[in-house]
């Protein structure tokens, strides 16, 4: 060490003027890197002064020669010298670039004395003259825009190209071809619409997009693109406008082949919607079958509760019949939540009278309240008197809520009040109040109300029974409506306050309610069934409208597709088309069973609507016949029915409506051709009236009577009872005792009995020579007229029926009734007493009947001359016949009253 | 319960532009029956078939008037209100019934008009009218299915 020392000192001038006139690049730093001292060859190699350098930090000085400046290089020279540090030797740098476009590479010799780090010279040498590029790829790894460039080219799942600014492909990728099956050397310099569809085009949407992009420097499309040989893809593209700076250059443009996740998302949304209609169909399905069944438990434990009972049989059907109402409410509230939930909650429009309904809401609960509660009404004096909104659903909501006040309040009062909340032009919003006295609501449960299956009563008594649905299906109605609800408690003492409100529109001019009045004939139905109701119906429908068979009768060609697509849509497809009347009567008489209903327009030319339900009628083919009706009039409907239709829809065809009609004739009457087998049955059974001189031609006329009460008579029973017969089709069975008829008669005469008759035994048969028979025929009708006085049957039974068609619903309220169809025979009776309570029309119909006697060859046919005098007995004491039924008509008659 | 209502209201709304041309719950109704809202081909051949039926019976009409043939106006006035009603097509459907009535030699509300005069003018009176309102009401049927598919390609 000290030898160093020594051995240095006396050179030391000398070594610095050597070691500054030395033919080499050279600089002294300190340990710390601060350069002391560079050579005169350094300062002229790198054109610059000592006072450039020395004092300065070694690292700071070559980071300004630097160029272009990469702190990497610092880096490496750092390395480089810690590395000639730390191991005691020289080392060689890489080479740095210095501003002048030449590059040094630096020997890094560290000098020591002993262990102490003196100094270290770095010796440089002139290294090759470096590009930059070069110089990058030298290195391991890929610049940056190499890297991208590769990138871009290798990626195949993405189609990803440049356009110029026109729009016309400038680069392509191996995706891009891929995707597309273009080539690169095909569609360089091609527009990109070319990836586009003429739909597309035609509205011009790849320029459009560029526009878009230019403005709003992006836009992502989803949609179908074309590929080189023509199939389609569905794409998702982005198109980002690309700028150089600030100059715009292009479009960049990638897009994704979408096509497998597409047909997911369809295949998807397919499922979803079939699995909603399948929970639909299911809740329509439930609501009906659940209900049917509940309401026969409930109706048998009232009858049974109407026999006599011990006090504790009693007690028990009580318990029945009040578990099976609650169990009923429970169903209901739980089908009408779910349909809430679902979405699938419709709110109808029609009148509603607000103070009518309030006013029957508190009526019905006050009759269940003890007399220990007082019930208050006020409704205030600007309430509107009709406003139009759904009456079912506020009566609903009321009912809930003041049924809530009732079931809790044990004494005190219960205080309905309704108001005008607010009202604009067309609308009014109605608050309805119910203050009770109750066992009120607690605190912490009143943020609950309204959750669906909550009870505040969670205690294990359960002292009040019910879903917890009752609050949260009608908060639910009220928001349907328009309105809310809430609850606060009682101010004045213990007990609460429920409210809610509901939006109504006003009707305003007298004439809205004529309109309302006249022109929704579906509406006037007080009871316009209910959407789930209909539901069921259409399901029930589609089930059977393979075997269903319809003839629809209409002129005019834009009626006709739009009854079949109606049919079409409820899923009734078998369905024959006639143009006219004399059209509809031959198809109906070429087959007579053919068909399970006409649907009959009335306005034809050729032949009406009318005019052939009276030709297919006195052939003796009972189909229901269903008229469609332009502009209901009043009267319309009852002249339909006079001329021997069944039921009427008024045109336009409402759907609903129509539903209702075909439910009504298609599933919930027995067949008319079965019931005429049932009646021949009967008829075949030994009846003391009949069987003694039973021949053909007398049962087939007595049939006619039993037959034309049933015709045209749509009323509650008599439809049911005595459902259209078919009397050619199904003729009495041959007597043993007949004589043979004439071939060409039975033809004829029983207007040719189809091919699918299920009894073919049954043939008409006549009477002796058919000369004799039309003779007798004369001399019978001239006597008799026996024609008329069926015909006078028809249409008395249509005047009941009109009396009572002002209730239709009433039948379809009640399907346990189809059950009475078997009894078809005895139920002719039925519709004498009110007959009688209707000479005048009776009479008035003879009179137009006079002028026009019906003279149709079955009927004709039908009369044996030999039981012309039986023939007249029993017409003369059909009147009889009724008495001797009135046992039955007794008993059926009762419900009807 | 079911899909259809939804969509009926929906309906509604797309066809407020017929203004009192229009009923809408029946031209709804028709609408419904299409088996894809994109392709409306159920509802848009019928409603063009209806167009091409009323013209026809204008020319019929026409004809009848020239001929002072009442009843074939009535019968005329009779079919094409069938039609009209049965698309929901009001305004058409009431000069329809107008030309109806006349032609039975009756008002509007029923009460009898004899002068056969009267009712031929007031026949040709309607008859001018229910052709402006049908091509009215056409080019607005065009414009809404046009819409529609419009509607369809900016999806």
């Amino acid at each position: 060490m000290h030898q160093h020392s020594t051995e240095a000192k006396p050179a030391g001038p000398d070594v610095g003027f050597i070691f500054n006139l030395a033919p080499l690049s050279l600089l002294v730093i300190t340990p710390a890197w601060r350069i002391t001292r560079a050579s005169a060859r350094f300062l002229a190699d790198w054109r610059v002064s000592a006072d450039d350098c020395v004092g300065r930090s070694l690292l700071s000085f070559v980071e300004s020669q630097l160029r272009p400046p990469r702190p990497s290089r610092i880096v490496q020279l750092t390395a480089s010298i810690d590395d000639a540090i730390s191991t005691r030797e020289e080392r060689t740098t890489i080479a740095i670039n210095t501003k002048h476009g030449v590059s040094w590479k630096a020997r890094v010799i560290p000098i020591f004395n002993g262990d102490e780090l003196l100094s270290i010279v770095l010796e440089w040498h002139e290294g090759p003259p470096v590009h930059v590029d070069n110089d990058e790829l030298s290195k391991p790894g890929f610049s940056t825009d190499e890297a991208f460039r590769i990138l871009v080219q290798a990626v195949k799942d993405y189609a990803i190209f440049l356009l110029d600014t026109k729009g016309h492909v400038a680069t392509w990728n191996t995706g891009a071809q891929m995707l597309k099956g273009y080539k690169r050397d095909d569609i360089i310099g091609k527009h990109f619409s070319i990836f586009y569809g003429k739909e597309d085009l035609d509205i011009g949407k790849p320029q459009m997009e560029l526009e878009i992009c230019m403005r709003e420097g992006r836009i992502e499309d989803e949609g179908w693109r074309y590929r080189r040989d023509g199939s389609r893809f569905w794409a998702n593209v982005v198109i980002t406008a690309v700028y150089k700076d600030g100059v715009h250059v292009g479009f960049g443009k990638v897009t994704r082949d979408l096509t497998e996740r597409k047909s997911a998302e369809s295949r998807l949304i397919a499922a979803y919607e079939e699995s909603e209609k399948l929970k639909s169909d299911f809740l329509a399905n439930m609501s009906h079958e659940i209900r049917t069944p509940m309401h026969g438990m409930l109706s048998a434990c009232t009858l049974l509760l109407d026999t006599e009972l011990s006090a504790r049989q009693r007690d028990i059907v009580n318990i029945m019949d009040e578990s099976g109402k609650v169990l009923l409410q429970v169903i209901n509230d739980i089908l009408d939540y779910s349909k809430l939930a679902s979405g699938n909650f419709t709110i109808n429009s029609d009148i509603v009278g607000i103070t009518s309904i309030v006013t029957s809401v508190v009526r019905s609960v006050q009759a269940t309240l003890p007399p220990s509660v007082h019930f208050e009404l006020f409704l205030a004096p600007e309430l509107p008197r009709s406003v139009q909104g759904d009456p079912l659903r506020f009566r609903q909501i009321l009912q809930n809520i003041v049924g809530n006040a009732a079931k809790f309040t044990d004494k005190g009062s219960i205080r309905v009040r309704a108001a005008v909340q607010s009202e604009d032009e067309i609308s009014c919003t109605i608050l309805t109040e119910v203050t009770d006295t109750g066992i009120g609501v607690p605190e912490e449960a009143s943020a609950n109300l309204f959750t669906p299956f909550t009870q505040f009563d969670a205690t294990t008594t359960k002292q009040y029974k019910g879903t917890g649905l009752g609050l949260s299906i009608a908060k639910s109605l009220a928001e349907l409506m328009g309105g809310r609800i809430g609850y606060r408690p009682n101010p004045e003492r213990q007990g609460s306050i429920f409210w809610f409100t509901a939006r109504f529109i006003k009707i305003k001019r007298l004439g809205q309610m004529q309109d309302w009045k006249r022109t929704p004939p579906v509406r006037q139905d007080s009871e316009s069934p209910s959407a789930d109701e209909i539901d069921a119906l259409q399901t029930e429908l589609k089930m059977v409208s393979a075997i269903k068979n319809l003839l629809v009768v209409e002129d005019n060609v834009i009626n006709q597709k739009v009854i079949l697509g109606l049919l079409r849509s409820i899923g009734l497809k078998n369905v024959d088309l006639a143009s006219n009347g004399v059209e509809a009567v031959r198809m109906v008489r070429r087959k007579p069973a053919a068909y399970d209903i006409v649907l009959m327009d009335i306005s034809m030319p050729v032949m009406d609507g009318n005019a052939a339900t009276k030709e297919i009628r006195s052939a003796g083919i009972l189909i229901p016949i269903v008229a469609m009706t332009a502009y209901a009039l009043k009267g319309d409907r009852e002249r339909c029915l006079e001329h021997g239709m069944n039921d009427y829809i008024p045109k336009p065809v409402n759907k609903n409506r129509l539903i209702k009609v075909l439910g009504k004739w298609l599933l919930r009457m027995t067949d008319y051709r079965k019931i005429t087998e049932e009646r021949f049955a009967e008829m075949r059974r030994p009846r003391p009236a009949t069987v003694k001189v039973a021949t053909p031609g007398l049962e087939a006329k007595q049939f006619l009577f039993e037959v034309a009460n049933g015709l045209g008579a749509p009323s509650t029973e008599a439809r049911q009872m005595t459902p259209p017969n078919e009397m050619p089709r199904h003729p009495p069975p041959p007597s043993p005792t007949s004589p043979l008829p004439a071939a060409e008669e039975v033809d004829s005469a029983a207007a040719a009995p189809g091919p699918s008759s299920p009894n073919p035994e049954f043939s008409l048969r006549l009477p002796s020579g058919k000369a004799a028979a039309a003779k007798m025929w004369e001399t019978n009708h001239a006597a008799n007229q026996p024609g008329k006085a069926s015909d006078q049957n028809i249409t008395s039974a249509e005047a009941n029926q009109s009396a009572s068609a002002d209730a239709p619903n009433k039948q379809d309220n009640a399907p346990e009734e189809t059950t009475q169809t078997g009894h078809s025979g005895q139920s002719v009776g039925m519709q004498h007493p009110q007959l009688s309570h209707r000479p005048l029309q009776h009479t008035e119909v003879n009179e137009t009947d006079k002028s026009s006697p019906p003279v149709d060859a079955a009927e004709t046919r039908a009369i044996p001359p030999q039981n012309k005098t039986r023939c007249e007995e029993l017409i003369s004491s059909e009147a009889g016949v009724a008495a001797a039924d009135s046992n039955v008509e007794a008993k059926t008659a009762e419900p009807e009253g | 319960m079911h899909p259809t209502e939804d969509r009926d209201s929906q309906e509604v709304d797309e066809m407020s532009d017929f203004g009192d041309h229009v009923d809408d719950a029946i031209f709804g109704q028709i609408l419904e029956m299409d088996e894809s809202e994109e392709e409306r081909d159920f509802s848009e051949p019928l409603v063009f078939n209806f167009f091409q039926q009323a013209l026809e019976t204008f020319e019929r009409m026409k004809e009848a008037l020239d001929n002072s043939d009442l009843e074939g106006l009535s019968s005329l006035g009779h079919f094409l209100k069938g039609s009209s009603a049965t698309l929901g097509f009001n305004k058409i459907r009431d000069s329809c019934q107008v030309i109806q009535q006349y032609g039975h030699k009756l008002t509007v509300d029923g009460t009898d008009e004899l002068d056969e005069k009267v009712c031929l003018e007031k026949i040709a009176d309607a008859l001018k009218k229910v052709k402006v309102d049908t091509e009215t009401l056409n080019k607005k049927m065009e414009i809404f299915f046009k819409r529609e598919k419009g509607d369809e390609k900016e999806e």
